[in-house]
């Protein structure tokens, strides 16, 4: 394979985790783990755009900070600069366990085990951009110490030469000249980004990470840092990850897309087919929801239910608790029982504790017989999901206790769906609605 | 043709980007000295010092040692308005206003030493744990908080106590003291600063910890250190004039807390003037720079509140 065909991966993620303990108690003892970021794995191609899709809360952000080498991961990779042959060599190493191919595949492209020289490299190419451009730019420095701030870390350039750099990405990013001298409480929102951008960009990059670079802004001025952005990339060339909750944002820009819930990929694939046909239930939804450019930060409308929390996600499938074409094999488990008895004050007052041998296998403990009983009526009505009645192999009632053991599946995982698709769903394709 | 468009001309670089931020000192100096109540603190800080560093003019000093009080044998306990004794005299002979001119020069050289070394250390400490953070951020608490469990007044005074009255003792214990707070108050906003993303924004350029500290957290965490130092200037001159009025200096030192000490006695029987005006500059003193310090509080730092 000549060099020149050779499609290099500028990123390569590899069952990617970042958790963050939650620490309580005046000792500050570890009681549990936020899995911000629970076991991400996929490519990012020199010059291509992706778009990281999902829900507020569910990892975008953490991801990208890991990305751009700002934490370190829990576990898992993230490996810099391979050529496809090298990508080769570094799953079949990986599938092949430690050894010496991986050992030194990972000092010269794992980003938390870099040596100096690659790290440096890395660093100079990886640039983000954040979503609050009033935290981004430190308010005591004027606009040509911040756009010559790369410039000058690297020692591209200083005196008068710099400032003319400096102008040069200034003008790329619709600002000029006039703005070299001012503090960035000068600037609207816009041109703050705008700055966040020129300084991105300073370094020539290969990628730049954008996490919703355009949230936070008016309506009309997203659609002017879209554009911006789009032309940019278009005539540099550079590889863009792009993070955002509204996937109309992302449609005209993005080659790929990754629709991101609870820490993991649901699906991903190239744009206009994802659009057009979505195989996972979460991306209909999100689409379904289809929240145009209102700038609205509520969420998705549409998509029903809470996000649920992080530090325990669902067992099977992490959407299973919201998900209406949820099967008996999506992961139904004692805690949407829980969650059922929530929504009845009445007998979830009565419940005294759960036992559970395992998340599928539990006796819930109330306080009386007929309590006990209650639930276990409840539990063939109709407040109950028929494919989580159907999910439960077993339920005895005992004095003050049920007893409930569901169908234990396994995590759901991403598999191909041809076309470059993947998707993590028990099911083939989406059930025609109606 | 004559253009005053707000776009810089092509001159150097470096005098615009100088032109700029020295303008953005003067404004800031310019609103801090609208307030009336400000402007008259430095008045006085003015005056005061002025007085501490012209001493040698005003009031020619007689004696070898300058910074002892001279000693009038022909005139014990003169009242204000004497001749060659404008404030009168102790009833050792002791020139009120030489006392109260050169009491202010000690009185300047005791704050500045005291409020230099310790924001030296205290904002060496409080960065330290507040940026690097983990059980280094831990320990240094730890040690911060024994200091702060003790009254700052009684704590300087049993240190001057146990290392025998001098006044270089006493800069020495206020000092010690003194450095504590400027350590919890840096460590606070360092961690608040960090968390800016232009701190993240600095990482992921390339830049230095030691730079990213030294131009994106440092300039952003000083303000309320530069407040508390101005206060501090009022406040330790306040704590060390006590200190020396219940001995702890050496006798006969032009001190402010000295003469006040030394005058005190003629106090019943009318003296009145020995005891007042050291008392009344001490006042003065620490008022000013309370006054100082609470101006620039209000312009650069809204938010933040004295403990
Ligand atoms: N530094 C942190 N410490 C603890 N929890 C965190 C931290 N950063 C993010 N989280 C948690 O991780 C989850 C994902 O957050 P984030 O990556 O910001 O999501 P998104 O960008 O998609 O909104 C959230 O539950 C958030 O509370
Ligand atoms: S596996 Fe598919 S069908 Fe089952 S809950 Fe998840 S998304 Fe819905
Ligand atoms: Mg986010």
């Amino acid at each position: 394979m000549t060099a020149a065909t050779d499609q290099r991966t500028v990123l390569a993620v590899r069952d990617l985790k970042k958790h963050f303990p939650i620490k309580d108690g005046a000792l500050q003892r570890v009681v549990g783990q936020v899995r911000a970021v629970d076991g991400v794995s996929f490519d990012l191609l020199r010059g291509e755009t992706l778009g990281l899709v999902g829900e507020s809360g569910c990892g975008k952000t953490t991801l990208g900070r890991v990305l751009a080498g700002l934490e370190k991961p829990t576990s898992g990779g993230v490996y810099f600069d391979l050529s496809e042959q090298q990508r080769t060599e570094l799953d079949q190493a990986l599938r092949a366990g430690q050894g010496e191919d991986l050992a030194q595949l990972e000092a010269a492209h794992r980003v938390d085990r870099l040596d100096a020289t690659n790290w440096r490299r890395f660093r100079r190419n990886t640039q983000m951009v954040f979503q609050d451009s009033f935290s981004s730019l430190n308010p005591r420095h004027l606009v040509s110490d911040i756009v010559g701030r790369p410039l000058r870390v690297y020692k591209e350039a200083s005196g008068s030469a710099l400032t003319e750099r400096v102008v040069g990405l200034l003008e790329q990013v619709g600002l000029g000249r006039q703005h070299l001298y001012r503090y960035p409480h000068q600037f609207s929102g816009g041109q703050r980004q705008r700055i966040s951008i020129a300084r991105a960009l300073a370094l020539d990059p290969e990628l730049v990470i954008l996490d919703e670079p355009t949230s936070a802004l008016d309506v009309s001025v997203q659609a002017q840092i879209l554009n911006l952005l789009h032309e940019l990339q278009q005539n540099r060339g550079f590889t863009f990850l792009f993070i955002t909750h509204d996937l109309s944002v992302v449609r005209h820009m993005a080659d790929r897309i990754a629709v991101m819930y609870l820490g993991r990929i649901a699906e991903s694939g190239e744009t206009t087919g994802l659009f057009d046909d979505p195989i996972h239930p979460y991306t209909e939804a999100l689409l379904r929801a289809n929240p145009d450019l209102t700038g609205d930060d509520e969420g998705f409308r549409g998509l029903e239910g809470t996000v649920p929390d992080p530090a325990r996600p669902p067992q099977g499938c992490r959407f299973h608790t919201r998900c209406e074409y949820a099967t008996p094999d999506c992961g139904w488990e004692i805690d949407d029982v829980v969650l059922q008895l929530e929504d009845t004050p009445a007998l979830f007052d009565k419940l005294v504790g759960v036992e559970r041998r395992s998340p599928f296998d539990a006796d819930l403990e109330f306080v009386d017989a007929s309590a006990a009983a209650a639930l276990e009526t409840a539990l063939h009505g109709d407040e109950v999901p028929s494919s989580m009645k159907a999910a439960i192999e077993q339920v005895s009632v005992g004095a003050q206790t049920v007893s409930i053991k569901f169908r234990e599946v396994n995590e759901v995982l991403l598999t191909p769906r041809g076309n470059d698709r993947l998707a993590a769903c028990v099911l083939d394709a989406l059930p025609s609605r109606d | 043709m004559s253009t005053t468009s707000t776009s810089p001309p092509l001159t150097t670089s470096h005098e615009s980007a100088f032109r700029v931020r020295l303008r953005r000192m003067g404004e800031t100096s310019g609103r801090v000295l609208s307030n009336p109540t400000t402007l008259g603190g430095l008045v006085i800080i003015v005056v005061m010092v002025g007085m501490a560093v012209l001493a040698p003019w005003l009031v020619e000093p007689n004696t070898p040692n300058a910074s002892q009080m001279p000693r009038d044998w022909g005139a014990i306990a003169v009242p204000p308005g004497s001749p060659g004794h404008l404030l009168g005299t102790t009833n050792t002979g002791g020139d009120v206003l030489y006392g109260v001119i050169w009491g202010a020069r000690t009185s300047l050289r005791l704050s500045l030493i005291v409020v230099t070394v310790t924001v030296a250390i205290g904002v060496a400490v409080g960065s330290l744990a507040g940026f690097r953070g983990g059980r280094l951020d831990e320990i240094l608490m730890r040690i911060v908080d024994v200091f702060l469990s003790i009254p700052e007044l009684i704590f300087a005074l049993a240190i001057a106590a146990v290392l025998g009255p001098s006044f270089r003792n006493i800069i020495l214990a206020l000092a010690i003291v003194f450095w504590v707070k400027y350590a919890r108050i840096m460590r606070a906003q360092v961690m608040h600063v960090k968390q800016n993303d232009y701190v993240d924004a600095s990482r992921v350029i390339g830049d230095s910890s030691w730079n990213i500290f030294r131009k994106d957290v440092l300039p952003n965490s000083i303000t309320p250190v530069v407040v508390q130092a101005t206060l501090d200037m009022g406040n330790i001159v306040l704590v060390g004039a006590t200190l020396s009025f219940i001995g702890l200096a050496e006798a006969g030192l032009a001190e402010w807390g000295v003469l006040v000490s030394e005058g005190q006695a003629g106090i019943s029987g009318g003296r009145w003037w020995a005891s007042t005006f050291p008392g009344l500059m001490v006042f003065l003193w620490a008022l000013a720079f309370n006054l100082l310090g609470d101006g620039i509080r209000d312009v650069l730092d809204p938010k933040t509140e004295t403990r």
